[in-house]
């Protein structure tokens, strides 16, 4: 996939009174790793909801491979999100009651994929992320690393278009959170992914292709950023 | 999804295995119950059969031509309370059709016996019962002809001239297999309609509350479950998918829970065949189940769980965000009380107006009843609130502060927990307001307590009056009573005295009758005074006095029936010595009440007057009879009652520990704070019990006032005072409950440790 995979124009959404986005626009190109960055409250987790089709904006379009997200129903968003999207969040993925095998291979079960089928190309991953040896253990027997590696793996197993990261190194100390956005990073450049990753924090944003910021619910380049001060 | 919603149910940890269990004994409990029902409907329905034959002379069953004619009458015996079903047959040919469960017809002089009769009758003295009968045994009627297994029924073989001549005697070709329920006109049978509708209703009362149980179980540990499901939903499982792994989890438990109800079920067959609601135990072959019953309960119980399941996570819409934003809900309104108002006003609206048929009053009264039962429910939240407000007031206590405002901002959590309790409070204030009230008006006046009570119970009474003429004369009077009858009942050891009511030559107008019928004075009653003197309870003769007239009818001794007899009966002129030549109306014997008194006395009576369609009877006998039904369903109340309670309460300890499990972070971080424990169990503790007692005290009145509106309609009764047992009831029950909150509260100080306050 080549141009541009994933589009937001003049999105508006409140929460009650509160206006989260109001005009945002954001162009992404296939294979790109883009960084929203943004201070609390601007908007950027509201942002990549929209783009994931979590949220559905009250104006504007979204636009992904040239199907308007925002105009599909529940149902057909749920399947866009198990089969060409991928997830990894701050904390509260994984599903506590499966193992780390499950819970990689949750995505391929929920698409209809034999149970034996699934959990071996769930496992072909543990070795990939360095998760050897943890299959079997369930959530709260992981560190926080390996937790988000597990998300990283089950992000990754569709082999999905774009990975949508919020914070994902936010719970992690500095070391493990170098090491989870190392492996994100090199994964989704090897095979092809777009990476859309929501941070706050400048070292993260570094490893992206691009830059964007979120303020007071639009989206403006690092340049015009530079520019207006 | 299906295996997945399952995998998910069996491997989700301590507490996921604790709602499983939970959910699964709740249908467990409800399943036994609700088979004990289904099984108590068929035995009805089978017993109403087995009493089809006794029925044959009043079936409307076209005659059979080609058939010898069967001379029958039927008639009713008593040994100690227990009715004994007589019939006397006598053939006229070779070809008459003869009675299920004996291999021919007995012969003049021959009688067949069921075995609990036969029994007897080997066991006491003839002069007890054996007398009674002309012949002798010669076999055992079988199963297939007894209602239960301790039925007394004989089968008295005689010559078509004596059955003939007897009082009630029929023709008949066939034996009838139409059950009572089928035959308006039929004399014996449960008339299992009625009872039926009843136990159906039972089935419907215990079933609510395991509903409730199994509801707020599925909301055990939900935090944790709208976590997982919001990670499901994240990574692409539609709503759909969500709902189908919820139904799975909770059809698992229910399918667990009615494999364990189908296996408690034989000892709660056990137990149905001793509680003989229709008047006689079942045959423990007769509680059984059908193809259908069994096909309704492990497709239907499964289905209704999963449906309750399904209800109780509706209000929670889980987005791949987690639950979707909370927002306080809407303050309950006060309309909320219209639906238990419109129930009272229904019922209200039938004093005076009570249809004829029980069919009617069926339809009349349930309405009313479903509106404040279903209404209460719904009112729970708004009284919760209120109540809630007006707890918060001014109060300086952070426990009442943080209770209150909870309570006020989602009274229907608050109430949620209480409601199964609330419901069986209502349901037991009613029952036992309508049946104290019933009891009450049928018993003993104040006068005949205290000792007097019992030697009226235990007066045996021959009464052969069946009516009065149009000239006011009784009709129905037997033959004088024979000196030596006198002598001998005197004779027998524990009777106290002997009074025989004769028909009056004088036709003197009964002195009990002048608040009865227009029309001719009906005739009054003559008795001895000598022999009233020796009854003295039924009243005296004025001094000097020989003879006097009295009522003409004796039944109910003016207790039951007429309690307005005079002190003193009035003096006749017909002088003592003509009495012993005049035709009987009733013979009075005043008893010990010792068994054997009473049957030496009903045989010599029987023997003296046979074939009379009643046999002699006492007043406690009657109101064993009368009362039979009543105490069954009494103790069908108390079983629905004390089942209901024990579920109420299982519900409420789970809702308070599954409360309590889901506060565990805001409640460890206020004791991170500096919050006491104490406060902290006193907030629990307020927010249980405050909606208990307040929508508890609200139960009772509509309990009442159901129970008021529903006796003044169709029975012209009021309420009584309940009585100390129901006093007991209420407050060990709420007692109870309060214990089943504070016993969670240990729970509190485990997780609320520091460690629970953590970040995830």
């Amino acid at each position: 996939m080549t141009g541009i995979v994933l589009e937001a124009r003049g999105l508006e959404l409140s929460f009650g009174p509160t206006p989260a986005l109001r005009g945002a626009d954001l162009a992404v190109e296939a294979g790109e790793i883009l960084a929203i960055m943004g201070p609390s409250g601007s908007g950027k987790s509201t942002l990549l909801h929209c783009l994931a089709g979590i949220l559905t904006p009250d104006a504007g379009e979204i636009e992904f491979a040239g199907r308007r997200l925002d105009t599909m129903k529940e149902a057909q968003r749920s399947e866009l999100r198990r089969d060409r999207f991928g997830f990894v969040f701050q904390f509260g993925q994984l599903v506590p009651e499966l193992t780390a095998e499950e819970n990689v291979a949750l995505p391929l079960l929920l698409g209809g994929r034999k149970r034996a089928a699934a959990l071996a190309e769930a496992r072909s991953w543990f070795g990939r992320l360095g998760l050897d040896g943890l299959e079997a253990r369930r959530s709260g027997e992981l560190s926080g690393g390996q937790a988000q590696r597990v998300a990283l793996a089950r992000a990754m197993v569709t082999r999905p278009d774009v990975i949508f990261a919020d914070e994902p190194t936010g719970a992690l100390d500095s070391l493990t959170g170098e090491q989870v956005m190392d492996l994100l990073v090199s994964t989704a450049r090897e095979h092809g992914t777009t990476v859309v990753v929501v941070t706050h924090e400048p070292r993260v944003a570094a490893c992206a292709d691009r830059e964007v910021t979120v303020r007071d619910g639009r989206v403006t380049t690092a340049f015009m950023e530079r520019m207006a001060s | 999804m299906i295996s997945l919603g399952i995998r998910l149910a069996l491997a989700g940890g301590r507490e996921a295995l604790a709602r499983l269990v939970v959910i699964a004994c709740a249908v467990a409990a409800g399943v036994g119950l609700l088979l004990g029902m289904l099984a108590a409907i068929n035995g009805v329905h089978s017993q109403d059969n087995r009493y089809s034959w006794l029925n044959s002379a009043h079936s409307t069953d076209t005659p059979r031509s080609g058939v010898d004619p069967l001379w029958w009458r039927l008639s009713g015996d008593a040994y100690q309370g227990e009715r004994i079903g007589r019939v006397d047959v006598a053939a006229t040919g070779t070809n008459s059709p003869v009675p299920p469960g004996i291999p021919r017809l007995p012969a003049p002089g021959e009688y067949y016996a069921s075995p609990a009769l036969a029994r007897l009758l080997a066991d006491l003295p003839a002069d007890q019962l054996a007398d009674r009968y002309p012949g002798h045994l010669v076999g055992t009627i079988g199963s297939t002809a007894l209602p239960g297994p301790d039925s007394l029924v004989i089968v008295v073989g005689r010559t078509p001239a004596e059955v003939k001549a007897a009082d009630g005697s029929h023709e008949i070709t066939s034996i009838t297999t139409t059950p009572s329920t089928d035959c308006d006109d039929c004399p014996v049978g449960p008339k299992g309609s009625s009872v039926i509708l009843i136990l159906s209703v039972t089935a419907g009362a215990l079933v609510f509350p395991v509903l409730i149980l199994v509801g707020m179980a599925t909301r055990l540990s939900a935090a944790r479950r709208e976590y997982r499901f919001a990670a499901m939903r994240l990574v692409g499982a539609t709503p759909r998918q969500v709902s189908v792994i919820a139904t799975a989890e909770a059809a698992l438990a229910a399918a667990a829970g009615v494999a364990i109800g189908f296996a408690v079920f034989p000892p709660i067959r056990l137990a149905l065949v001793r509680m003989d609601f229709t008047g006689t135990p079942f045959f423990l072959s007769d509680l059984s189940l059908n193809l259908w019953d069994v096909l309704l309960v492990v497709l239907g119980v499964p289905v209704a769980a999963a449906v309750a399941a399904g209800i109780a996570l509706a209000r929670v819409r889980v987005s791949p965000l987690g639950v979707a934003r909370r927002v306080t809900p809407p303050p309950p309104r006060a309309w909320r009380l219209l639906p238990m108002l419109l129930g009272v006003a229904e019922l209200a609206f039938f004093i005076g107006r009570r249809p004829n048929t029980s069919a009617g009053q069926s339809m009349a009264f349930t309405p009313g009843m479903v509106l404040i039962l279903g209404g209460l429910v719904y009112a729970g939240p708004w009284l919760t609130m209120v109540g809630a407000r007006l707890m918060v007031g001014r109060s300086n206590d952070p426990a009442v502060l943080i209770a209150g405002r909870r309570l006020a901002d989602d009274p229907k959590a608050g109430f949620r927990s209480v409601g199964g309790l609330v419901l069986a409070l209502c349901v037991t204030t009613g029952s036992v307001a309508i049946i104290t009230a019933i009891t009450a008006e049928r018993g003993l006046p104040e006068i005949y307590t205290a000792g007097a009570g019992a030697a009226v119970d235990h007066t045996v009474l021959g009464s052969y009056l069946t009516g009065w003429g149009d000239d006011g004369r009784p009709t129905g009077a037997e033959k004088p009573l024979p000196a030596s009858v006198t002598t001998q009942l005197r004779a027998i050891p524990g009777v106290a005295g002997v009074t025989v009511i004769h028909a009056d030559p004088l036709g003197t107008p009964d002195p009990t009758e002048h608040q009865g019928p227009v029309g001719a004075a009906r005739q009054g009653g003559l008795a001895s005074c000598e022999q009233l003197a020796g009854t003295p309870l039924f009243h005296t003769c004025a001094a000097g006095a020989q003879t006097a007239t009295t009522a003409a009818d004796f039944d109910g001794f003016g207790v039951d029936i007429g309690s307005n007899w005079p002190r003193q009966w009035p003096t006749s002129s017909v002088p003592a010595a003509q009495l012993d030549g005049l035709p009987v109306l009733d013979v009075v014997v005043g008893t010990t009440g010792s068994a054997a008194t009473v049957e030496r006395v009903r045989t010599l009576l029987e023997g003296t007057y046979p074939d009379r369609a009643m046999a002699p009877w006492t007043l406690s006998e009657y109101r064993t009879q009368a009362q039979g039904q009543l105490s069954s369903f009494q103790r069908l109340a108390n079983t629905v009652t004390l089942a209901s309670l024990v579920v109420a309460g299982c519900s409420l300890a789970v809702g308070v520990a599954g409360g309590l499990s889901e506060r565990r972070r805001p409640f460890s971080l206020l004791r991170l704070t500096g919050v006491q424990l104490g406060v902290l169990r006193r907030t629990v503790l307020l927010e249980s019990a405050m909606p208990l007692l307040v929508v508890s005290g609200v139960a009772i009145g509509m309990g009442f006032l159901a129970a008021e509106l529903f006796l003044k309609a169709q029975l012209g009764y009021s309420v009584r005072s309940p009585g100390a047992m129901y006093c007991v009831m209420v407050v060990g029950g709420l007692a109870a409950s309060l214990g089943v909150i504070t016993s969670t509260l240990p729970l509190l100080r485990r997780i609320t440790g520091p460690e629970a306050a953590r970040n995830d």
